[in-house]
């Protein structure tokens, strides 16, 4: 390992069920994600990328293999790693104004004094544009807000790494585009290294330094794809160089050929 | 809607079964000495008041119920805890809850007072008996239902299995125990007039007994409008309780119409 990888899947494996029941999900998985990249992983549905996110995350442990995170193997949910969840209005807590939501995730609470969490939080939904609605619920705010708002509070919890689960998937797509650009933008600020876990190839490849696909269940990774496009993108003039659309091909070339073989 | 609206259309609806009350009454269609119309049944209250037999029973009443229902919330949230912490308790009680549900309250008062005596632990008892089902029921279907992205939430920060039991599971589960509470509002009224029938020293149902084995029929229908009024007021109290402690759910659901 060198000192600048900050998250590593060794060889992980996990299966459910038991005997003639049991179904292997993750066959043997191995990256690497080095600090400050962003790393997009993509895969045929169904080939168990929530069940990769929960490992990384320490939520669930692999039956063989390990995942390091700074180097330390992850045994349940480290300090210093975040997740966003796909489901905005399941994952905010409904009892909770949006600033409420983001000072829950503060961890070094004892440190600071109420005042202190608050401007925090406020500082944090000022850069993920929701100034104005810090004592809203998320009842009151529409689906785009909803995970601002889980974002924001992902940052709150002073992390390192983000895992984003799918987490643009219900969004409509000009609240999409604008939300690509959003969380490229508070990765840079923010000193984020993120691993974002979707089924769009387009948004992976636009979104990304290097894109990992994951095979067809029992799954591994079937290649990484490096993005070479710098840090700066734009919605119009990333996605028409050639290096984008180089990239696009390649990851899209390996899904179809899963998809045509589970046709045939 | 607005809630002056709402407020008018409820007194409309009283007015209403009122006036229905008195028609009957005057329409002989009934005997007049069995079914009083309404001023002689405010004249029946107004001589309880004046006696100050209804003010003393009254409050006796109220208190029980008030202080069982509080009982019964406390201890069907605590049961509905323990339940989702630990699923041998679960398995456990969830045989005993089925056991004790269909037991008639009127079933166990008789051998109650000889294990309890008259006093106030044998209201709590028979309450608890009949109303902690409504807030752990409730309370362990709400806490079940929790989002599991919330509680990954609260575990991703590093949270005890504690923490996120009080400060994640329990209130998302709050709405849905109040709903149980309501529920068991109205029981706990119910159960501690026919508890007071039977044991026969105070209270409202006490009350009721004699009026009506006294052939005091006015009384005896005064005191049914107030048993009325009393799960009424329970009604209001648990709503004003709900409103401090879950005010975002009355405000969700109340924008969402």
């Amino acid at each position: 390992m060198n000192d600048t990888t900050i998250l590593e899947a060794v060889d992980l494996r996990k299966a459910y069920g038991h005997g003639l029941q049991r179904m292997p999900i993750l066959d043997g998985i191995d990256f690497r994600v080095r600090k400050g990249d962003f790393v997009s992983v993509v895969g045929p549905s169904g080939c168990g990328k929530t069940t990769l996110l929960m490992a990384l995350a320490g939520l669930s442990q692999p039956d063989t293999g390990e995942v390091r995170f700074r180097g330390q193997p992850v045994t349940q949910p480290p300090q210093g790693l975040a997740v966003v969840f796909q489901d905005y209005s399941r994952s905010l807590f409904p009892w909770k104004t949006a600033r409420e939501n983001v000072i829950f995730a503060m961890r070094d609470t004892a440190q600071k004094t109420r005042q202190e969490r608050r401007d925090r939080a406020d500082e944090l939904l000022a850069a993920v544009g929701l100034k104005e609605f810090a004592q809203k619920y998320p009842w009151q705010l529409s689906g785009g807000m909803q995970q601002r708002v889980a974002i924001a509070r992902g940052l709150a919890s002073e992390s390192d790494l983000l895992l984003l689960d799918e987490p643009l998937a219900a969004v409509d797509a000009q609240t999409r585009a604008d939300m690509q650009d959003l969380i490229l933008e508070l990765a840079q600020r923010f000193d984020q290294t993120c691993l974002l876990v979707t089924h769009d190839v387009d948004e992976a490849v636009y979104m990304a330094d290097k894109v990992i696909v994951l095979s067809r269940r029992p799954t591994s990774v079937a290649t990484e794809i490096p993005v070479d496009l710098g840090k700066r993108r734009d919605q119009l003039a990333t996605r028409e160089q050639p290096g984008f659309l180089h990239a696009r091909h390649e990851v899209m070339e390996r899904i179809r050929s899963y998809r045509s073989q589970m046709a045939g | 809607m607005t809630r002056a609206l709402l407020w008018s259309r409820g007194a409309v609806s009283l007015i209403f079964v009122l006036a229905l009350w008195q028609a009957v009454a005057l329409s002989g269609a009934v005997p007049a000495k069995f079914f009083p119309g309404i001023p002689a049944i405010i004249d029946g209250a107004r001589q309880m008041i004046a006696t100050g037999e209804l003010p003393r029973n009254e409050i006796l009443t109220l208190g029980r119920a008030l202080t069982g229902l509080v009982l019964a919330s406390v201890a069907g949230i605590a049961l509905a805890l323990l339940s989702d912490a630990s699923p041998f308790f679960d398995r456990g009680f969830r045989t005993i809850s089925s056991l004790l549900q269909p037991v008639p309250p009127a079933a166990v008062v008789p051998m109650a007072i000889f294990a309890l005596g008259l006093g106030i632990k044998l209201y709590i008892f028979i309450i608890l008996l009949v109303s902690i089902w409504g807030p752990y029921l409730n309370g362990a279907a709400a806490l079940r239902a929790v989002p599991r992205e919330q509680i990954l939430t609260g575990r991703m920060l590093g949270l005890s299995p504690a923490a996120i039991m009080f400060r994640i599971k329990l209130p998302a589960a709050m709405p849905q125990i109040f709903a149980g509470i309501r529920y068991a509002a109205a029981v706990s009224l119910i159960a501690v007039v026919v508890a007071e029938m039977l044991a026969g020293r105070d209270g409202i149902g006490f009350l009721l007994v004699r009026k009506s084995f006294s052939i005091r029929i006015p009384e005896t229908y005064a005191l049914m409008f107030v048993t009325m009024f009393n799960g009424v007021l329970l009604a209001l109290l648990v709503n004003l309780a709900r409103r401090v402690l879950t005010g975002w759910h009355v405000r969700q659901t109340g924008a969402s119409k």
